[in-house]
């Protein structure tokens, strides 16, 4: 498998394996459109991701890289968070920061499975927290007024046990 | 690989400390980075109770949380109790076109003011179950077949309101309609079925469930116009005689589950059709059917080798002979009940577990009340390796030492038999399980 060059916004590049950078759908489909020879010093300009986020990027392609494709039919299947690896678990115990910057750089290079894992990981920072604990979490302003925090409060508590 | 090394040796500590350089401003509320799409795709993950959570965090979670696509599939039995009209009137118009899959069972208090807005808002939805909604009445199914005409399952057990008119309306406007529950609705007569059959003629699983009124024509009717059905529940639908069975297993080959339970009138003929046109049959539920014998079953173990579940509770005429049959010729049966089958003995037993089921499929057995099974029963049973229940209430000739001996064999058996103390403990209180194996419980 040769070799391809992918440029951070910040200008680094990074030589990496080519079937490690196929797994971003977007980095394939330039390739597929420019189409690449093996030697020929190409390199992949990737504006939207810094060098901090591609690296880790490219470290999750590295250990992912002999996973099955995600089909559409997965979409289909009910939607679970518990069944994240302790890899990847332990791979995204980062800040917030940098978490929703992955997801960024998962969303724009159209990285299915990062994207997943990603999503998931945040959906479990919301679960079982009340909406006082959830603005805690993510540093979010309440902008009710109080009049329409009562309304939107009482909209929502058929779900809360009584 | 060398450049692929270097790339990746020098990761871990440069992560750390480089990824809180951002502005100011993102720093105090990062999650705001995040575009709307992928916030959904976020609260796509979430259970309802955290996305009305998510709702009262701020504005903008509010209108995101309460989006559509969020909530494509709800699932309320959890919250039976609770649920009034106007969470179903809010929970439509925040779903609108996106609702695919609603369950609405148990909650009692939906009407059909409450369905009618969901038909009007929903109309995408595929599945949606109202047992137990028990209020609802036929107003509710007009809404639906004016809306929804994607309506692939109705689930309408225990809505005892519902009349032959709202089978009218289903036929009329969900043609598409591949499943229909309607357990316990008794008032459904043979107009409301011939209604049923011939509007929705994709139907494939079809329950009548303790509908008294169902008669041969209504059935003669799904036979005609429904020839896609691979589930039937006809349980109590005592009027039902083997003319019914005959035109069903014949236009319906592809029958694959059947529930005949209780329909006491049937006799061998049904088994025999049923033998000779259901080939792909895998699960037989005929409990109660006290007519059937040593023939119909000989017929079905000659033709039905896919059968995995068998009820033949109470089928009490069959004898050893019957378990002969099946042990032969269904290699597959995984679950067999057997109770209350009183003229059974050791040698039906050592038929089946010497039977082509007995190594790898049969993993439940159900025994209780056949008074004739001694020890032997079990000695036989231990070369049934996959077996994994066992039910032997009321068998007053095996002793604990058997089932011992059973359980040394095979280890993860479950064992459900009950020894009489040799003195009655006194009665503490009143809240004694009031369970027992011998009598119906409705």
């Amino acid at each position: 498998m040769p070799n391809i060059k992918l440029q951070s916004s910040d200008g680094e590049i990074f030589d990496t394996s080519l079937d490690i950078a196929l797994c971003s759908l977007t980095i394939k489909t330039m390739i597929d459109d420019c189409g690449i020879d093996e030697g020929e010093d190409t390199v992949v300009p990737l504006p939207n991701v810094n060098s901090t986020i591609l690296r880790k990027v490219l470290t999750w392609a590295q250990y992912h890289k002999d996973d099955p494709q995600p089909t559409e039919d997965d979409d289909s299947k009910e939607k679970r968070t518990d069944d994240i690896s302790s890899w990847d678990a332990d791979f995204l115990k980062v800040d917030q920061g940098t978490l929703f910057e992955l997801i960024l750089a998962a969303n724009y290079l159209d990285i299915k499975g990062l994207l997943d894992v990603t999503c998931k990981t945040v959906a479990n920072m919301i679960k079982g927290k009340t909406p006082e604990e959830i603005r805690k979490t993510f540093n979010i302003k309440n902008d009710f007024t109080p009049a329409e925090e009562e309304q939107v409060r009482k909209e929502n508590e058929w779900c809360e046990e009584k | 690989m060398s450049n692929k090394n270097k790339l990746f040796g020098t990761m871990e500590d440069s992560v750390s400390t480089q990824a809180c350089s951002h502005s100011h401003e993102i720093e105090e509320e990062p999650i705001k980075q995040l575009p709307k799409e992928i916030l959904l795709r976020i609260f796509s993950y979430l259970d309802v109770i955290s996305l009305c959570r998510c709702a009262q965090v701020s504005k903008s979670w509010n209108i995101l949380a309460l989006d559509g696509s969020s909530w494509q599939t709800i699932n309320l039995f959890d919250f039976q109790k609770d649920i009034e009209g106007a969470v179903i009137e809010n929970i439509s118009h925040r779903c609108g076109g996106f609702l695919k899959i609603l369950t609405l069972k148990g909650c009692q208090s939906v009407g059909d003011s409450s369905i009618k807005t969901l038909a009007q808002h929903c109309p995408n939805i595929e599945h949606l179950d109202l047992s137990e909604c028990k209020t609802v009445t036929d107003l509710s199914t007009e809404s639906l077949s004016r809306h929804c005409v994607k309506l692939l399952s109705l689930n309408l057990g225990s809505c005892s309101n519902i009349t032959d008119e709202s089978l009218k309306f289903i036929a009329d406007g969900c043609s598409n309609l591949t499943e229909i529950d309607l357990s316990w609705c008794n008032i459904i007569t043979i107009n409301g079925v011939e209604a049923l059959a011939r509007g929705c003629k994709k139907l494939k699983k079809f329950s009548s469930k303790g509908c008294k009124q169902i008669n041969d024509n209504a059935v003669i009717c799904l036979a005609n116009y429904c020839h896609d059905l691979i589930i039937l529940n006809l349980h109590s639908c005592e009027n039902i005689t083997d003319i019914s069975i005959r035109h069903i297993s014949r236009n319906c080959i592809k029958l694959q589950k059947i529930c005949l339970s209780k329909c006491v009138e049937l006799t061998d003929q049904s088994l025999i059709a049923i033998s000779q046109n259901n080939h792909a049959l895998n699960t037989l539920e005929v409990s109660g059917c006290h007519q059937f014998t040593d023939i119909g079953f000989q017929a079905l173990g000659k033709n039905c080798k896919y059968l995995e579940k068998m009820d033949l509770e109470e089928c009490n005429q069959i004898t050893d002979l019957t378990l002969a049959y099946l042990a032969t010729g269904c290699p597959g049966l995984e679950k067999l009940t057997l109770s209350h089958c009183e003229l059974i003995t050791d040698d039906g037993i050592r038929h089946l577990a010497a039977g082509n089921c007995a190594a790898e499929s049969l993993s439940v057995l159900e025994l209780d009340n056949c008074p004739l099974i001694t020890d032997r029963t079990l000695e036989h049973l231990i070369s049934c390796h996959n077996l994994q229940r066992i039910e032997l209430f009321d068998c007053q000739m095996i002793t604990r030492v058997a089932i011992r001996r059973l359980k040394s064999h095979l280890p993860n058996i479950k064992v459900h038999a009950y020894f009489a103390p040799a003195t009655p403990p006194p009665i503490t209180s009143g809240n004694r399980q009031r369970y027992c194996r011998c009598c119906e419980i409705l």
